[in-house]
């Protein structure tokens, strides 16, 4: 007797095949085959659909929102094309160097010291977890002062006239924008589960500005406002910024006994 | 939207009318969403892929045929999308799936899910997606398709511009690798 395969056994549970009868029969008869096709079928009845997180009513409005500055133009003058590859590389340009600055500053927070540092003997004795810490609290630092500078944007944008032109508030927001892409993967893996939150929020304003007309109409800024006051994210923002304010200034936790007896 | 009304809006878009093009996206970025997530199974890349494919769908809206439905056509893009943006992903985190896809094949045998333990259905989820994401992009899009989407493989073929056997054959690897991901909770479930 001629045994079907896996694979066909598999194509006969998804109703295709051509040899359906004739394996149809055989499963009848043989039980070494029933006994496979009944594994295969049981395993595969196993695997349910996963259930895809719901989107509102407004989901397509916003994924337009997201790419209408991105389509290609129809109109492909030449000139036109150079402008846009210019300012493409222009825009990476920028981004890198935002990307490297960040960097820097981050880098030199941790090598220079903030204050002069009458403690410098228990460098060598400091452990792991204080040293985390420090890191810690460099970062959220840092990000208290994105929050600050994000909420003056946003706070101009809410006060921005109905018409007229808020390329100065896109260019600033563009530069907060990569600087808070790198905060929130930081705070994500440092687990500050919040703080990535909100920047969450505040990059998707943020993109929001950027992708604006610079020439901005009143319904679309009405809808820019609309979406920061549904997040409620200058409320977060200035929470947020000030809670990691009072974390910096919170005293550190106590070294570990072996580090103080070192110093004491 | 009516049929006459959607075709009219398609020609538009083909036009260049971004208008048009806005309504496209506004009546198809829920579903659009909905496979991209399956695809990927991950939020993120899902909303990574709905963008893409958007974008990518009105840079091709010259070689759509109007005959042709614009649904069906979008789908295709949608799933080649989706494997382009998991071979990138895998390609960044390459050792890293080297690791999910032991950890996927040498997940402890569950004898016998005691009360402390989670139950039965989430320890098979838990499997599904650690088996899943041990898959290749493209065994994991034909699975999707075939498995969740109920698929034909004559579709998947022609959605991932693969031959039929290839399709076929990216179907029975992932089924494969499922089966021995969840072969420690068969005896469990029957």
């Amino acid at each position: 007797m001629t045994h079907y395969s896996e694979d066909d056994l598999t194509l006969y549970y998804y109703g295709e095949g051509r040899r359906r009868a004739a394996i149809e029969s055989h499963l009848d008869a043989c039980a070494a085959c029933r006994s496979l096709y009944s594994e295969i079928a049981g395993t595969l009845a196993m695997i349910a659909a996963p259930e895809a997180p719901e989107r509102g009513d407004q989901y397509g409005l916003e994924i337009w929102q997201r790419i209408r500055h991105q389509l290609p133009e129809q109109d492909a003058r030449p000139w036109r094309a150079l402008w846009r590859s210019l300012v493409a590389v222009d825009r990476l340009g920028l981004a890198a160097a935002a990307a490297l600055l960040v960097v820097a500053a981050f880098v030199a927070g941790r090598v220079w010291p903030r204050v002069p540092a009458p403690a410098a003997p228990q460098v060598a004795g400091v452990s792991a977890p204080a040293a985390a810490d420090v890191s810690q609290r460099i970062l959220l630092t840092s990000i208290a002062d994105h929050l600050d500078r994000s909420e003056r944007v946003l706070t101009d944008i809410m006060n921005a006239p109905d018409r007229g032109d808020i390329s100065t508030e896109q260019q600033w927001a563009e530069d907060l924008l990569t600087t808070s892409r790198l905060y929130r993967q930081d705070a994500v893996e440092a687990g500050e589960r919040t703080v990535a939150s909100v920047l969450d929020d505040l990059e998707r304003s943020l993109l929001e500005i950027v992708h604006s007309p610079s020439e901005v109409r009143a319904a679309d800024l009405e809808q820019i406002r609309r979406r920061i006051d549904a997040a409620a994210l200058l409320f977060k923002v200035r929470v947020l910024s000030e809670e990691l304010r009072q974390r910096e200034e919170a005293p550190a936790p106590a070294m570990p006994r072996s580090s103080t007896r070192k110093t004491s | 939207m009516d049929a006459t009304e959607a075709a009219a809006v398609l020609a538009r878009a083909r036009q260049g009318d971004s208008d048009a093009f806005r309504a496209l996206v506004e009546r198809h970025s829920r579903s659009v969403f909905r496979l991209a997530f399956r695809m990927t199974g991950n939020e993120q890349d899902a909303e990574d892929v709905v963008q893409e494919s958007f974008l990518r769908a009105y840079r091709q809206l010259g070689r759509f045929e109007s005959r042709a439905n614009f649904g069906t056509w979008l789908y295709r893009i949608v799933a080649n999308c989706s494997v382009d943006h998991m071979r990138a992903k895998q390609a960044r985190h390459d050792q890293a799936r080297g690791d999910s896809l032991d950890e996927a094949m040498e997940l402890p045998a569950a004898d016998a899910p005691g009360p402390e333990r989670m139950a039965l259905s989430a320890e098979i989820q838990r499997r599904v997606q650690a088996a899943l994401g041990a898959l290749s992009p493209l065994e994991r899009a034909a699975f999707t398709l075939r498995h969740y989407e109920g698929r034909s493989i004559d579709e998947i073929s022609a959605a991932l511009g693969l031959g039929t056997s290839a399709a076929k054959h990216s179907v029975f690897r992932a089924v494969k690798k499922l089966r021995a991901a969840l072969a420690p909770l068969r005896s469990l479930q029957s």
